[in-house]
Formats: structure tokens, sequence, C-alpha cells
């Protein structure tokens, strides 16, 4: 109980950092390929999302395992603005299909979104209690 | 005294799981009340944008080529399709009587839309008698359409000023239209000469299932807005019996399956809304009652200590206030957080007009979620609250109950 209760950051961004770096390619993946065989524009957005799933799975890997409090602490500060540029790749960074009711619009960008969403938030509550306790412990 | 010195504050703090339980609850009732009501409202602020789109009272298509489920596909689920009458047809149909205006329109579907493969509905329409769309373009692009612009639906992810090909034919985007939540924001509008030359093109190329036809003589679809004085009924049994080779339908007979369609998705929200709501107060009732009579020692050795039955009954409801305002709080944010980002998936997967309501409205929805699913959680503590207010601490204390 006590390790969940410390750990809880950690397991939450693994999963979801995981949910996001193998769902980009299978459940929520983007538009497949034209009947010429060649990639929509969503094609690259999807490729920057897994390459930006597989980063931040990385570091909820390290905030798993690292005990160091001070580490982690700088870990989870780091997955706040690393998930934000996540949420931003489908549409701003990298285009989209044309039509908005296209796979891309409706399920990739979306999910996509709201993962990273959740992954920035879990990880500010993180980095809140971690400082909270560490203030209330050099009173 | 501050809020986290509070003694209700530390009892919802000091159990940790309990609390999160009870906040998991009512996070799940402010989901499906936020949810629900925004889903009903967007359901009808889409078929109200629908039907001020479509504009005309009549629409009259050729017999042979199209049927009314066909065309209905066409005008409602974003079907790509063209087919073609001649235009003595909208001639015979002008000199019935009760036709307040007329016009027409000329449809062509895209092979290609520049970057995917998927073909765009392409309207046609006449500036001169246009009562339907006109209004619409004049209010997105500011000004009439002028040769070879094209004013695209709001689901284009294009941008104003940039140009776009069909048919070999580059075409400038003068402005993209409101969106109406239904598949006629994938279209795209353009005056008749484009239309014309796109045709045109499309024969040229060989691209046109229609090898023959001259684009200044035909029409695709006469659009029709009755007189005031003639029942619509009586007009559109006229035109099938004087116009033949065309079928005319009423155009709130294509709306009304949508709008049956919409009440019943309506309703089996509203009964899901409310089973989940009442499921929620009825395990909220429990689990406050639960956790009151598992502590009634406490209460009991605060009530010898001199606590007021109204403050033993303060301290349940502020904890049940606390509970349900954290629950509810997260459920409205990942409520309208799904809701705004996977509004295109609803109304891809729903196929009815689905038109999220403006910022103000979508405030309101999360204020009602809140309340409803605070007031649920206040009600659902009451009778608790009272309970403890009345305990003997003389006799709890002594085990006797």
């Amino acid at each position: 109980m006590k390790i969940l209760k410390q750990r809880w950051a950690g397991i939450v961004l693994t999963a979801l950092s995981l949910f996001l770096t193998i769902g980009v390619k299978t459940v929520f993946a983007a538009c497949g390929p034209k009947e010429d065989g060649s990639w929509m524009a969503c094609h690259w957005a999807e490729q920057a999302v897994f390459a930006s799933g597989i980063v931040l799975s990385c570091i909820s890997v390290m905030i798993l395992l690292i005990s160091d409090e001070k580490v982690r602490l700088g870990l989870s500060l780091a997955v706040i603005p690393a998930a934000a540029v996540t949420a931003l790749i489908p549409g701003v960074f990298s285009g989209l299909c044309m039509m908005t009711n296209m796979h891309c619009h409706t399920v990739t960008r979306p999910s996509v979104t709201v993962i990273s969403v959740l992954i920035a938030a879990a990880a500010l509550v993180d980095v809140i209690i971690k400082l909270r306790s560490r203030k209330g412990g050099s009173r | 005294m501050k809020l986290t010195e509070s003694l209700s504050f530390r009892n919802v703090t000091g159990r940790p799981g309990r609390s999160a339980a009870l906040v998991i609850l009512t996070f799940l009732m402010a989901v499906s009340v936020v949810c629900g009501t925004l889903t009903v409202t967007s359901l009808r602020t889409g078929l109200g944008a629908l039907e001020a789109r479509l504009g005309a009272d009549i629409m009259t298509v050729p017999a042979s080529a199209v049927s009314k489920q066909n065309f209905e596909n066409i005008v409602m689920q974003g079907s790509k399709g063209y087919f073609y009458m001649d235009r003595s047809y909208y001639d015979k149909a002008a000199e019935r009587e009760g036709i307040e205006k007329i016009s027409f329109q000329l449809y062509l579907a895209s092979a290609s839309a520049g970057c995917c493969s998927v073909p765009l509905q392409i309207i046609g329409y006449d500036p001169e008698t246009d009562f339907t769309v006109s209004p619409w373009i004049r209010k997105s692009a500011g000004r009439e359409l002028g040769d070879l612009d094209v004013v695209v639906g709001n689901d284009l992810s294009v941008f104003v000023g940039s140009t776009i090909t069909f048919y070999g034919v580059e075409c400038n985007v003068a402005a993209k239209l409101d969106k109406t939540g239904t598949d006629l924001d994938t279209a795209v509008y353009t005056n008749l000469n484009t239309i014309k030359k796109l045709i045109a093109s499309s024969v040229e190329l060989g691209m046109n299932e229609f090898t023959d036809i001259d684009p200044d003589r035909v029409v695709s679809c006469i659009l029709i807005k009755v007189a005031d004085g003639y029942p619509v009924d009586e007009v559109l049994n006229d035109l099938n019996l004087h116009v033949r080779r065309t079928k005319s339908f009423r155009t709130k007979d294509m709306i009304s399956g949508v709008s049956d369609s919409l009440t019943g998705v309506s309703d089996i929200v509203g009964v899901l809304m409310c089973a989940v709501w009442l499921l929620g107060l009825a395990v909220l009732f429990l689990a406050f009652r639960m956790s009151v009579n598992e502590r009634k020692k406490e209460f009991a050795v605060l009530r010898i200590a001199g606590a007021s039955k109204k403050k033993l009954a303060g301290i349940v409801m502020s904890e049940a206030l606390m509970i349900t305002l954290a629950g509810a709080a997260v459920g409205i944010i990942i409520g309208l957080l799904m809701m705004i980002s996977f509004n295109g998936l609803i109304e891809e997967s729903t196929g009815l007009p689905f038109l999220l309501p403006d910022g103000g409205a979508v405030a309101l929805c999360a204020v009602f979620a809140l309340a409803v699913s605070v007031i649920g959680g206040m009600i659902s503590a009451v009778w608790t609250a009272g309970r403890i207010s009345r305990i003997d601490a003389g006799v709890i204390l002594r085990g006797e109950n």
C-alpha cells in the first residue's frame, strides 16, 4: 500500500504513456495509405506522436523505478511540457487530412489530446503533492 | 479556521479509500449529466442548423436517376453522387401554380480533393435565383462568388485564400461556411459558371459517368419555395403529376426521419442519465449512512466534548459537500474534454446532425451538471446528518447501540 502511495504517479504515467504509444499505431491510428500507396498528411502526425510517446514512456518508467525523490520530481516536471507538446502535434505542429470527418480528425486527434492532457494533469498533481510534502518536511 | 484544518477535511483525507470511492461515484454522476445534457442540446442545435441550411420547401430530382433514399443520402448523409435532367423540366416546374421562388443546383463529385483520396460533393447554384445557400455564402464570404471561386464546408481543412483543384481546374477558396454538424459540412459550393466548367472538364477527361451532357442544358435538383396561401402538399402533388419523369420530395419529410431518430436518441440518453443518477443517489445514500454508522462512537465522543447537534450534522454535511464538489468538478472537466474532443466521432457514428452549442450554452450545461450532482449528493447525506444529530451519546458509548 505504501509503495502504491509513493509510486502512483509512475504507475499512472507509465500506463497512459504506453497506451498513447501503442494506441497511436493501433486503436486510434491515423488514416491508412491512399490507393496509390502514398501516405496522407496525417501519417506524419502519427509518426511524431509515436516518437513523442516513446519519450514519455521512458520518462514515466524512470519515475516508476528511480527512488531519489528529487530526480522523480524533476522527471515529473519534464513530463508536463512534453505531454503538452504531444497534445499539439496532430493539427498544430503537423497537418491532418483535408476533411474533418475523417478518422484522423474524429478519432486520432481527440484521443491523443485527451490522453496527453491526462498525462500532463497526472504529472502536475504529482509535482504539487511532492512540492507540498517537501515544504511540510522542511518545516 | 483554514479549510484544511477543519474536522470535516481531516475526516475526508484521513480515510482516502472511502473518500476516493465516494468521489468516483459523484464523478460518474457528473459525467453522465454533463455528457447527456450536451448530447441532447447538440442534437437539437444540429437539427436547427440543418433546417436553416436546406431552406427550400420542395426538392425535385430526376425520377429515373435517383430514389428518395439515394437523394436523402446525398443531402443528409453526404454520399457523393450526381445526376442530371434536361433544363426543360425546370422551366415546366416554374410554370406551375403556387411557387414563390424556384432555383436549381448542379451536382458533381470530385475524383480527389488534392491531399486525400476521398471525393467531395460539389454543388453549383445559380446566384440570380438561389434562395437557399446564397444567404449563408454571403454571410461567410461577404460578397457574391466570382468565377472559379468556391466556398467550402466547415469540415474541410483548407484555408481561405488557398486554391483547390478539381478535374485540373484550379479554384480559389473564397470562404468557409458555418458548421451544421452534418455531412453538408464536407460539400463545396460554387456558382453556375464554375460548376459548368468543372462538369465540362470532367467529361473531357473521361471521368464523368454522363459522357454526352451539355452543362448549359442540364440541372440536377430543382429547389422550390411555396407561395403563402398554398399548401405545400398540394404544390408537391401538382409537381409530381405534371412534371413527369421527375420526383419531388418535401424537405421536411427528409428532416422528419432525422428528427424521429433524434427524438429516439434523446429519449435513450435521458433514460440512461436518470438511471445513472438515481443509482448513484441510492449508492451515495447507503455509503454516507454506512460511513457515519462506522463512526458513531467518534460522534458520541464529540457530543460529550460539547459539540452541538447542529455541529454534528454540519460535519456530515460539509464532508458530503467536499466529496460531491470534488467528484462533480473533476467529472465535469473530464466530461467536457471528452464531448468537445470527440464530437466529430459522435457525429460520424450517429449519422445525426450533431452541433455543439456555443460557449455560453456549454457553460450553462456545466453549471447545471454541477448543481444537479452536488444537490443530489447533499440530499443523500441529509437523512444521515439528521440521524447523527439525534444520537444518544451515553447509549452508544456503553455499546448498547
